[in-house]
């Protein structure tokens, strides 16, 4: 029997795509990076998860893990023809416990449903990601994804207590507990953030997060970018750890106001959109220390979400940043590199100096609460050369944030994207190191393989390729 | 084979460090100073299949069974602080620092590591490898939750890094967290970085009677706790937060974090279950070891326990309750008085024991370190 048979004989012919068309849709994710596509299942179950993974190993083909595809790594981008397991048709919450503040879900669920279907318990799941109306648990699993409220609560691996996987041959096996601190290896943190390379995530209790009992918003604008980062950095030193510290520049605020109309100063050179959460006492004393920092030196507006519809209003600002750049520009290309909160002002006039050097239009928008900048690079690949410019401008961006101590990825993730540059920050023992968690998984190399370490990672084929340099 | 070890043995008596902790009795330590010195010594011990056990304070060994190793290394010529960025709230130690000078450091600057309350005498490392975490971690999350960093020597006798001194970061597998937990099982910790956070402004205690309800009328209290004395909320943030939270919940409220003293007697043990069930664990408690301190974290899901030690049968039957309700009982030591044969360290093994194998094979190919510690291990 052929592949296409053989797997439609476990999912049937509508859960099995082949189609030329269908293989091109599924051949990228969110990211810029294409690649080949064998087949494409849905599976509903773990057990036809473990069958589809079988009948892959028969083929002798690699398996590629994909939630929604909005991943801009490319982790869900095949580096050879794949079987592409789409998991969204798992998308059922399963069971939620109120008292203990935990529920079982399917990895298809999508991240802001499964805050919305929790509503009436007062609970919800805190990692956000700016891409929550489509990205899926499963997807955040295999990401640890972060996202503005990660800031105070932590990103997806703190609150992920158990996930079911289907390993490399097939086997489903649960790892973690509902208990506290699982005994055994803590194998579940590294499962986390493996950008679906140590199998297959087919089920997940996530923990949930009670909702604050107040919440206050605020909008600063800047006159310089300068002033906007210092203030970041003030206010995380003053000891006050905001539920969200998020900063756009001038270009992207213009861009986003064009698009949403969310009344944000177009006049400011940055602004800052800081939220703080919790007893309604506490969280009147924290807004009042962010404005009074914000004063010194020297906001030129505040701005208070007077009610919820407001807090959304601003919100929607934020979080409609990248769509606003997708409609004005026909290309864009996207850094996440981490930097430490001390040096974001330097770290930031490094890299608007290589954009005006290179000659390319640049716009920040980011997680600066805990230093996470994604300069974002709009441009036009059919103009020749332009692609170019923006790949050598983008290299050294990421080299100005690890010479100041930071690293490639905060919550994008490496996949295929930044997988050349982990020797920037790692040496050819610590690759090594990883390489072996990662064979003591999957001693096949047929789990979503090309992602994450480079080509020779492992010491015994180190001889293959120069290796990193380390730090 | 034997008379080699002999050799080493003599040998190693020579370099034994002064400060070695009672626990370890006469066995052979070795001290290393720096990182690539106890990745040596472990290439060494892997070579000659030596088998090892690693020591801080020395206040943790009896979690997974007692280990008798050929050699112990220990972290006590390791232990100055490397790192403090107060500005990022970040702190980077070596793994014989204790908890005592952290918290003073952090203390001096208002910021705190959230390690286990009242045990200033351990070692970061031994918190790390044993996977501990303090009351307060109902706020603020486990300790495994704030370890950016790591330097690891591995069992195969290279050091490596994972991880950064980030508070933020998805670049590669997360090594760092794996570690904790490990009870040496993969190398030894020689290097940490801790996620810091600010100390609150004012602190309170405040005894209520029904610490299950107080969990759930008060927004996230620092820890809510259950003893043989009655429940107590711990909170913490500005005077009027923490003033009306008092208020709420009733009278007798004391300024500052009370915290009580871990169970001490002769079997240690921790009851492990879904938060949802603490409340019926703790009744079990109540009423399989009416005499056994105990302090309850509600919320959380750990009883902490110290039995007698003819409480064999207690402790077996708690157990089976544990493992019915979701959850485990394991015990911290008292081997001497209540042998692992008649009350194992562990109960059953966990579901993912055969990748976990796995994993321990690949940064102990030797299979030489703490043999027999993790549940579900071959060795
Ligand atoms: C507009 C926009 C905004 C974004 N904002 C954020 C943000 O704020 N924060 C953030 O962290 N990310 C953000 N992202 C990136 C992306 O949304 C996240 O990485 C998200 O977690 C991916 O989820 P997904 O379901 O789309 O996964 P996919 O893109 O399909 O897959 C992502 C990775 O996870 C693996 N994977 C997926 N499902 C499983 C599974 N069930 N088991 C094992 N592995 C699996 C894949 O193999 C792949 O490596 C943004 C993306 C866009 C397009």
């Amino acid at each position: 029997m052929d592949l296409v048979a053989e797997l439609e004989s476990v999912l049937g012919s509508e859960r099995v795509r082949a189609h030329p068309l269908d293989r091109r849709v599924f051949a990228k994710d969110a990211g810029v990076k294409t690649g080949p596509v064998a087949a494409i299942v849905f599976p509903e179950t773990a057990e036809e998860t473990a069958s589809c993974v079988r009948i892959a190993a028969e083929a002798g083909i690699p398996v590629v893990p994909r939630g929604a595809g909005t991943g801009l790594a490319g982790g869900a981008v095949p580096v050879e023809p794949a079987l592409l397991v789409v998991m969204t048709r798992m998308n059922r919450i399963f069971e939620v416990d109120e008292q203990g503040r935990t529920a079982w879900v399917g990895p298809g669920v999508i991240n802001l449903e499964l805050s919305k279907q929790l509503a009436s318990t007062g609970l919800h799941f805190a990692p956000d990601p700016s891409s929550q109306q489509s990205c899926t648990i499963g997807g955040n699993v295999g990401t640890n994804a972060g996202g503005p409220h990660c800031l105070a609560e932590g990103t997806t691996v703190a609150h992920i207590l158990a996930v079911e996987l289907v390993t490399v041959d097939g086997e489903i096996v649960v790892v973690g507990a509902e208990y506290p601190d699982p005994i055994g290896l803590d194998l579940r943190a590294v499962i986390v953030g493996s950008e679906g390379t140590l199998g297959i995530v087919t089920r997940v209790l996530v923990k949930l997060t009670e909702n604050p009992p107040a919440v206050g918003t605020l909008l600063l604008g800047f006159p310089t970018v300068d002033a906007a980062a210092a203030t970041v950095s003030e206010i995380i030193a003053s000891g006050l750890v905001p539920a969200a510290l998020e900063m756009m520049d001038r270009p992207m605020v213009r861009a986003v106001e064009n698009f949403v109309h969310a009344g944000y100063p177009t006049d400011a050179a940055a602004v800052l959109l800081a939220e703080v959460a919790g007893h309604p006492e506490g969280v009147r004393a924290e807004a009042e220390m962010i404005e009074r920092i914000a004063r010194s030196h020297g906001a030129t507006s505040v701005r208070t979400a007077a009610d919820d519809a407001e807090r959304a209003l601003l919100w929607k600002g934020r979080k409609s940043a990248f769509g606003a750049i997708a409609q004005s520009a026909p290309d864009y290309y996207l850094h996440d590199t981490v930097v430490p909160r001390t040096r974001l002002v330097e770290v930031l006039d490094a890299i608007y100096e290589i954009a005006a050097r290179h000659g390319i239009s640049l716009l920040n928008v980011f997680h600066a609460g805990d230093g996470n900048l994604h300069p974002l690079v709009s441009f036009d690949a059919s103009r020749p050369g332009e692609l170019d410019r923006v790949l050598a401008a983008a290299d050294e961006m990421v080299r100005v944030s690890v010479e100041a101590g930071g690293t490639l990825s905060g919550e994008h993730g490496i996949g295929l994207e930044k997988r050349d540059l982990m020797g920037l920050v790692f040496s050819a023992d610590d690759l090594d190191a990883q390489a072996r968690l990662r064979e003591a998984f999957d001693p096949t190399g047929r789990m979503n393989p090309g992602k994450v370490l480079p080509e020779g990672s492992r010491c015994f084929d180190r001889a293959a390729v120069s290796g990193g340099t380390g730090r | 084979m034997t008379a080699l070890r002999e050799v080493t043995r003599r040998l190693l008596e020579r370099l034994r460090p002064d400060d070695v902790p009672e626990a370890i009795g006469d066995a052979p330590v070795v001290a290393p100073s720096t990182a690539d010195e106890a990745a040596e010594v472990l290439r060494h011990a892997a070579e000659e299949g030596l088998t090892v056990g690693f020591v801080g304070a020395g206040t943790r060994l009896g979690l997974g069974g007692p280990l008798e190793p050929d050699l112990w290394v220990s972290s006590s010529r390791m232990a100055r602080v490397v790192d403090h960025q107060p500005a990022d709230l970040t702190l980077t130690v070596e793994p014989g620092v204790t908890l005592g000078e952290i918290e003073e450091l952090l203390g001096a600057h208002r910021q705190s590591a959230i390690l286990p309350e009242g045990r200033p005498e351990e070692t970061i490392g031994g918190v790390v490898a044993a996977g501990a975490s303090g009351f307060r971690r109902l706020r603020y999350g486990p300790t495994r939750d704030r370890v950016l960093e790591v330097v690891l020597a591995t069992g195969y006798g290279e050091v490596v890094r994972a991880g950064a001194p980030l508070v933020k970061n998805v670049t590669g597998y997360d090594l760092s967290r794996l570690v904790v937990g490990s009870l040496g099982s993969l190398g030894f910790v020689a290097r940490i970085c801790l996620k810091l956070w600010p100390e609150p402004p004012v602190h309170a205690t405040v005894p209520v009677t029904d610490p299950a309800a107080a969990l759930a009328a008060t927004y996230r209290p620092l820890a809510v706790l259950e003893t043989r004395e009655g429940g107590f909320v711990y909170l913490g943030g500005t005077e009027a937060q923490v003033g009306a939270q008092a208020a709420a919940l009733g009278a007798g409220v004391r300024v500052g974090l009370a915290w009580p003293d871990r169970p001490t007697g002769p079997v240690p043990v921790e009851l492990r279950v879904p938060a949802r069930a603490l409340p019926e664990a703790v009744r079990t408690v109540r009423r399989l070891l009416p005499e056994a301190p105990f302090v309850a974290e509600h919320g959380v899901g750990v009883v902490h326990l110290a039995g007698p030690a003819d409480a064999d049968e207690e402790f077996r039957t708690l157990r089976r309750w544990a493992e019915r309700a979701g959850g485990v009982v394991v015990r911290l030591g008292g081997y001497d008085v209540l042998s692992a044969s008649e009350f194992p360290p562990w109960g059953a093994p966990p579901p993912w024991a055969g990748l976990q194998r796995r994993v321990v094979a690949a940064f102990d190919p030797a299979g030489v370190l703490a043999p027999g510690k993790l549940p579900g291990g071959l060795r």
